[in-house]
């Protein structure tokens, strides 16, 4: 009671509009626009404009940080470099790519004879070539999470997507069930892991019915439901809920290694086809969308012509009383111009009314503290924040804050918590060099 | 392209849904003490009014001086919101800001202070010192650092008193049926005769099942235990408060009041549940200790201002020679939310390791030193018992 638990708390999922219409392909934009930053690493070109480009090929590196490599998407023309908006809520430089429709393969895409025989080296070297991030949102390089020296026991395939509207990875795994198990497989090789755990929330029936009939084929995967809770998708949550063991930094130390299903997708055709991070899932959801619609798409497609094809905003929609926002609606980034192309971390755009209205001031109901998964006390944070007391920011943790942002969307008097914590929580880490 | 409305995450607020936020949980706190209300109604208009002592006007009185208590707070607000900010005088400017400001409130829990024969006047010098002076000036609702009523209250305890008894018994004839000496409440009787003895302090009333269900004299909204547990249940179960904060303060109360008892010789359990019954513990442990603006804000703060609240009541009724306590230890505590709000949040993220450890182990040692001063105090006044030694210490 007093050392309580916060064991996540239920929120109204909202996904139905966007599960009744089935996963799109759309692969052949006419441009696409390849963001020259990955997570805060900004990427080298390798191209220039003029040249002309394969499926595949590497137009993008950053060699000093986890050796990113970024891959054209379509084939053609390289036509400019010029900014994009990026679902990081800035404005980047992204190459511009026409495409030619020809569809020409780099020459590295080619099937993989010996899938079985390959060794964990040679495939963690297949994820550093490929480029291959985690597709939930962090986009951490996957390759240096397997190149830890612990133990690792189980790997975990994480297909809650907890945060509410998002439906891609859900579509994304009943469209693949096959291709899920099959990477989930080659990731528990690359670990030297003993087994596989796929969390999925316990209502998504159709998940577990999708991969049930392939289950005896791959007897190392097990099915792990969660409660409908968020922030039940959070890393830590998931690795604690199945190993039953707690981490401070990475859940490699409680024998884990976790990774979003859609990654494991595209691991799938890593392994076996040498088929680079060129493509995702994304869901185009909210009340200001005529048709939510999940697609397929090349990185670098533009978000608008995905909005196109889900029917376009709904009518008469007043831009200025909507949100648009790359990302989930708890942690996801408001966009002021809808010009955003579709990156390796952007999992979801949604179009939602903007709520207006006149909010008391903070009472001291504490409900922040008592819904914070990382049990930290948001009121003192803010009050420390605003106070600049570095040193009582480090005494209460502000540095552990997750920015799940359930604070602010538990607080009774819509104060916006989250935001002082992550300021408090950036002072510290300032102050504190 | 269209240019989009800016904003920070999360774009999903429960208060944006139905039945949710700081509003539901001020109309949360007014439902609760509709039966404390109800009961001070019964107890003082209703049943006079059935015994044929008052006329019907009368019987209304009750529940009047209850609603002017809220309807007085609110106009003062009104008006100071009128007063302070020029440019913002419109009606319906005034009335937002008061939907927001909660002014009702302090004003209800005001008038269940006081009792019956409070004339108007004091009422409205209460109201005054509790809204104006206890909320508006630190900056309204939210930034209060005293629970206003109880400041309301406390200022006409100390300085009005008497006029509140010279104008007794007008409209409360039961009252001064049962209570012979004229508005004594038993709790007085306790801080007069420093004697604890059962004929004394529960027979003049009846037994103790008078003193829960709350046929006893005293303030019009204290004396219930058992409305006031009707109201904590409910808003237990709207999780407007946490059970423990009251359960741990009357816990406390009780126990070190069986502590006194016992070292004095009277070992009954009656003595205890006599101590928690009387004096608005109850009210106290249900609407102000639990009270958001004034209390701390996490779990370990609301721990510890239960057991220091507990403990300070004990000490200011027992040894001091204040009847009540419970008011003058909850402003005293009311001071010190802050800094153990912002301590025990600290104990929440460090736990035991530095410096949460320090300043867990501070807190408990000044809680456990406070309650042994004040057993051997108390202990020693009401019997000859003494700790040999203790006495130079103290």
């Amino acid at each position: 009671m007093i050392f309580q638990k916060a064991k996540g708390i239920y929120i109204e999922g909202r996904k139905g509009m966007c599960k009744i219409n089935p996963l799109k392909e759309y692969l052949s934009p006419k441009y696409v626009y390849i963001p020259l930053l990955q997570r805060a690493c900004n990427l080298e070109s390798q191209v220039k404009v003029g040249d002309e480009v394969k499926i595949g090929q590497v137009v993008a590196t950053n060699q000093q940080q986890f050796n990113i490599r970024v891959h054209a998407s379509v084939s053609g023309k390289i036509t400019a470099i010029k900014k994009v908006w990026h679902s990081s809520g800035k404005m980047v430089d992204a190459i511009e790519i026409e495409n030619d429709f020809k569809n020409q393969l780099a020459e590295t895409i080619k099937e993989e004879k010996n899938v079985d025989s390959l060794t964990r080296e040679q495939l963690i070297n297949k994820m550093e070539l490929a480029g291959l991030t985690g597709l939930g949102g962090a986009g951490f390089p996957t390759h240096i999470k397997y190149k830890t020296k612990a133990k690792i026991n189980s790997v975990i395939i994480n297909a809650v997507e907890c945060e509410p509207y998002l439906t891609c990875d859900y579509h994304f795994i009943i469209s693949y069930p096959e291709k899920l198990l099959k990477g989930a497989t080659y990731l528990m090789r690359a670990a030297e892991a003993n087994e596989v755990v796929i969390a999925y929330k316990i209502y998504n029936k159709q998940i577990r019915e999708a991969l049930q009939p392939f289950l005896p084929k791959y007897p190392n995967v097990k099915l792990f439901p969660v409660k409908n809770v968020y922030p039940a998708g959070w890393e830590k949550y998931i690795v604690e809920q199945i190993t039953k063991k707690t981490y401070t930094g990475l859940p490699a130390e409680a024998g884990a290694i976790v990774n979003n299903s859609a990654t494991a997708i595209a691991y799938a055709d890593i392994v076996e086809n040498n088929i680079p991070l060129i493509a995702r899932p994304i869901t185009i959801t909210g009340e200001g969308i005529t048709k939510p619609s999940t697609f397929f798409v090349p990185i670098g497609t533009k978000v608008s012509e995905l909005v196109e094809m889900s029917g376009g905003y709904i009518k008469g929609l007043d831009p200025i009383k909507y949100h648009y926002i790359a990302g989930g609606p708890m942690t996801g980034k408001a966009i002021f111009i809808d010009d955003l192309v579709v990156n390796d971390t952007l999992g979801a755009v949604i179009v939602k009314p903007v709520i207006e209205g006149l909010y008391p001031e903070c009472l001291g109901c504490g409900k922040c503290a008592d819904v914070c998964p990382v049990y930290l006390t948001p009121t003192e944070i803010k009050k420390a924040m605003e106070r600049k007391d570095i040193k009582l920011l480090g005494d209460l943790n502000s540095n552990k804050c997750i920015e799940c942002g359930l604070c602010s969307y538990i607080c009774p008097s819509h104060i916006e918590i989250t935001e002082a914590v992550v300021k408090g929580k950036t002072m510290l880490r300032k102050g504190g060099q | 392209m269209a240019r989009f409305a800016g904003g920070k995450a999360p774009f999903l607020r429960k208060y944006d849904e139905k039945d949710y936020g700081t509003q539901v949980i001020m109309k949360d706190f007014i439902i609760a003490l509709v039966p404390v209300i109800l009961f001070a109604w019964y107890k003082n208009g209703i049943q006079v009014y059935l015994d044929g002592n008052i006329n019907f006007l009368e019987m209304l009185y009750p529940l009047f001086f209850i609603l002017m208590g809220a309807i007085i707070s609110t106009t003062m607000e009104g008006i100071f919101f009128y007063v302070t900010d020029k440019e913002h005088r419109g009606a319906k400017e005034i009335s937002q800001k008061l939907s927001l400001s909660f002014a009702a409130i302090p004003g209800l829990i005001l008038a269940l202070l006081l009792p019956l024969y409070t004339p108007i006047w004091v009422l409205i010098f209460a109201a005054f010192v509790a809204t104006i002076i206890g909320k508006m000036i630190f900056g309204g609702f939210g930034h209060n650092i005293f629970n206003p009523a109880l400041l309301g209250y406390a200022v006409v305890g100390f300085t009005l008193m008497g006029v509140v008894n010279a104008a007794g018994g007008v409209f409360n004839a039961s009252e001064v049926l049962i209570d012979s000496y004229a508005g004594a409440t038993p709790l007085g009787v306790l801080a007069s005769g420093k004697e604890i003895d059962y004929n004394i302090l529960v027979k003049p009333y009846g037994t103790l099942s008078n003193f829960f269900i709350g046929t006893i004299p005293g303030a019009l909204g204290e004396t219930s235990a058992l409305a006031i547990l009707f109201g904590g249940l409910y808003l237990v179960i709207r999780k407007v408060i946490k059970w423990y904060t009251p359960v741990i303060y009357v816990g406390t109360v009780f126990v070190l009041s069986w502590m006194i008892g016992a070292l004095s010789g009277e070992t009954g359990l009656w003595f205890p549940t006599y101590s928690i019954l009387t004096g608005g513990v109850m009210f106290a442990a249900v609407f102000m200790a639990t009270e958001p603006v004034t209390t701390p804000t996490n779990v370990i703060g609301k721990v510890f201002f239960a057991l220091f609240l507990g403990v300070l009541t004990v000490l200011f009724r027992f040894v001091g020679n204040l009847p009540e306590g419970v008011g003058t230890s909850l402003i005293f505590l009311n001071i010190f939310a802050i800094p153990i709000d912002k301590f025990t949040a600290v104990i929440r993220t460090k736990r035991f390791s530095k410096p949460g450890g320090l300043y867990f182990g501070i807190l408990t040692v000044l809680v456990i030193l406070l309650a042994v001063y004040t057993l051997v105090k108390a202990g020693s006044m009401y019997t000859a018992f003494q700790i040999p030694f203790i006495g130079w210490v103290i």
